[in-house]
């Protein structure tokens, strides 16, 4: 394994770009929401999390399928969805990947890695499971790779699904990211034990804790945890630590008092690795500001295409649903 | 017939053997489908015995009672190039997996507006058959109004093994029920190839169309068979096809007697058999001679003693009086 500094200068550049492409798409959304659109239906951002989406999903090759909760954007344009068809379909546009009939939190392209998001939580967690046997079984190489949130570990789909990726030795890898809320409940209010990375361990399962808003340290566990899963042994549970910044969907403004305090942004993993960056004189705050300017320019023009795609025509809410 | 049908048939003259011999033919045939459920190895469910014997443990899957997780493993599985037969021992256990057979596997095509293909194959036991209420439900009123899923229920070994062979070989997910009582029901697999969404008249009659499902219509056809020697023509409408719901078949046959039973092992309230008069009353009214007649279970529980569970399971008695209502 090539030590932190070496991966830093290796893919630094591209992170920062990745990051910020996922950071500047919610963005948009959440300034969209702000003034009052009309074309917007719920969505739930993950800004703050960026790190998990990109150090995950930014090093899966073709063929791997992720499976990402109702706050899933970031994952899927990290595993490289086309921000254009994404904001169609969030927007309910006939151009969107789903022809309008998902949304934000149903968005799916498994020809292109993305084998969908859930409105349920925990609900794609058993599919992964799926995605690795059939990879096993056909001797693709491939890997499942569900990624979901704190509140989905305390579903049974989780824990059933654990045991049996266990008991298959199948190549999954297991993504929890914690950003401390589910919902508009505190994480730690509604969950036991010592953390969910240890709850791998009781069904052979190995689990480990990760900083999620550094992109270093979850690109290197993932990648532990892939190299695992695609010589054959077996499921790994990756939990990484990380932050909601905003509220549970957009316009929520929940956060208050003791019991459910505003989340810190000290941890924003672009700043953390743009610092990074600069410390190793690799230019990362002015990178990072390239990048914003950049990710702007582009998502604007993906927001504009798909604000002027038409919307579906009604009688297709008809098709669809058998073969 | 052509000689390929010919050596499609089953040998098989029971009914759970019949969809035993389609599993196993679909299996010899194609390596990419996979069976996995609870004891199947062992072959509690007779629909999965012997299998293992003939294609090892590596396809004949023993699971953990965690329907929930393989249910939804079958999803991923079918999208990603499987063909996955899952068996849920008892239709009562969908309840425990219902996220991932009506919220996930029923509606992964549509969300995905048709990107997700999943060929997946549901075998369960569903009905009466003396465990009491929490083993005994005709659940598929629920999947019939969930949507998404094929559903079909076979009450002779012709039905289940040719709509069993459909199954497998369809790209939708698919369930196929059997009732444990009919497992060991008799009968030959004719040369004669069902598809998904057929029903078939069992018994043919002038006087009174009795639509029934499963162990229902293996009362019916003994009712018909009865009244028949008192020259009261019943026509007995096997809906061995559920869902996508067969509209067309169904108002046919009444169409031409004019009068109308439906019998149905399900609960009555939202019952396969209210969809079924339904249907007739929207589509066949002015053809009707008479009000139509649901014979269907109480709206309360199953029951374990014998004398409480016949008690509220429709039987013969039950349809005959049915038939006399309409007709008087």
């Amino acid at each position: 394994m090539e030590d932190r500094q070496e991966l830093v200068e290796k893919h630094g550049d591209h992170w920062l770009r990745a990051l910020t492409d996922v950071r500047v798409f919610e963005l948009q959304l959440a300034e969209m929401h702000k003034a009052g659109s009309s074309v917007l239906g719920a969505v739930h951002l993950g800004i703050g999390q960026e790190a998990v989406a990109v150090g995950v999903a930014g090093q899966l090759i073709p063929g791997d399928q992720i499976t990402v909760s109702h706050r899933g954007h970031g994952p899927m344009l990290a595993r490289g969805l086309d921000p254009e068809r994404m904001y169609a379909e969030i927007l309910g546009r006939v151009s969107g990947y789903c022809g309008g009939k998902g949304g934000s939190m149903h968005i799916a392209c498994p020809a292109e890695g993305v084998a969908g998001a859930n409105g349920i939580v925990g609900g794609g967690i058993p599919m992964a499971l799926g995605i690795a046997k059939a990879a096993k079984e056909l001797g693709t190489g491939n890997v499942g790779v569900p990624i979901f949130g704190d509140g989905a570990a305390n579903t049974g789909a989780f824990a059933e699904t654990l045991n049996l990726a266990a008991v298959w030795e199948a190549p999954v890898v297991f993504v929890c990211e914690n950003n401390g809320y589910g919902q508009f409940t505190p994480t730690d209010a509604v969950t036991g034990g010592p953390g969910i990375f240890t709850r791998g361990e009781g069904f052979g399962v190995p689990g480990v804790e990760v900083d999620g808003e550094d992109v270093v340290a979850v690109h290197v566990e993932m990648a532990a945890a892939l190299e695992r899963a695609r010589a054959g042994e077996g499921p790994t549970l990756l939990e990484c630590r990380t932050t909601r910044w905003h509220g549970h969907h957009e316009g929520d403004e929940r956060y208050a008092g003791e019991y459910r305090p505003a989340p810190s942004r000290e941890g924003d993993p672009i700043k953390r690795l743009a610092a990074e960056m600069d410390e190793l004189g690799l230019e990362g705050g002015a990178k990072a500001e390239a990048a914003e300017a950049d990710s702007r320019k582009r998502l604007e023009a993906a927001m504009e295409a798909a604000l002027a795609a038409p919307e579906p025509a009604p009688e297709t809410a008809m098709t669809g649903v058998y073969v | 017939m052509s000689s390929a049908n010919q050596t499609a048939v089953s040998p098989a003259n029971r009914l759970a053997p019949a969809i035993r011999d389609a599993i196993a033919q679909q299996m010899r045939g194609d390596d990419r489908v996979l069976f996995w459920g609870e004891d199947i190895r062992t072959g509690v469910m007779s629909t999965s015995q012997g299998l293992v014997d003939e294609f090892g443990p590596e396809r004949v899957i023993d699971t953990p009672i965690s329907e929930g997780a393989f249910l939804g493993a079958a999803l991923g599985a079918a999208a990603n190039g499987l063909r996955p037969i899952v068996e849920i021992m008892y239709s009562s256990f969908f309840y425990v997996a219902f996220d991932q057979l009506v919220n996930q596997i029923g509606r992964a095509r549509y969300m995905t507006d048709g990107q997700v293909t999943a060929p997946l194959t549901v075998i369960a036991a569903t009905g009466a058959s003396g465990f009491a209420a929490q083993h005994s439900d005709a659940s598929y009123p629920m999947l019939m109004n969930a949507g998404g899923l094929r559903i079909v229920f076979p009450s002779t070994p012709h039905q289940a093994f040719w709509l069993t062979r459909a199954a497998l070989r369809s790209d939708d997910p698919v369930i196929v029920l059997n009732q444990p009582a009919l497992a060991g029901a008799k009968g030959e697999i004719r040369d004669e190839p069902m598809e998904l969404g057929d029903v078939e008249v069992t018994t043919h009659g002038e006087d009174v169309s009795v639509y029934a499902i499963g162990l229902m219509a293996v009362r019916a056809r003994k009712v018909a068979k009865r009244l028949a020697e008192e020259g009261i023509g019943v026509e007995v409408v096997d809906v061995c096809s559920l869902s996508p719901f067969p509209v067309e078949a169904i108002v046919a046959s009444v169409r031409r007697t004019g009068r109308a039973v439906v019998v149905d092992e399900a609960r009555l309230a939202c019952s396969a058999a209210s969809e079924i008069s339904a249907t007739i009353a929207e589509a066949a009214f002015d053809a009707l001679e008479a009000p139509i007649e649901r014979v269907a279970v109480p709206n309360v529980f199953i029951p374990y003693a014998p004398p409480l569970e016949a008690h509220v399971i429709p039987q013969e008695a039950d349809i005959e009086a049915a038939i006399r209502k309409v007709l008087a």
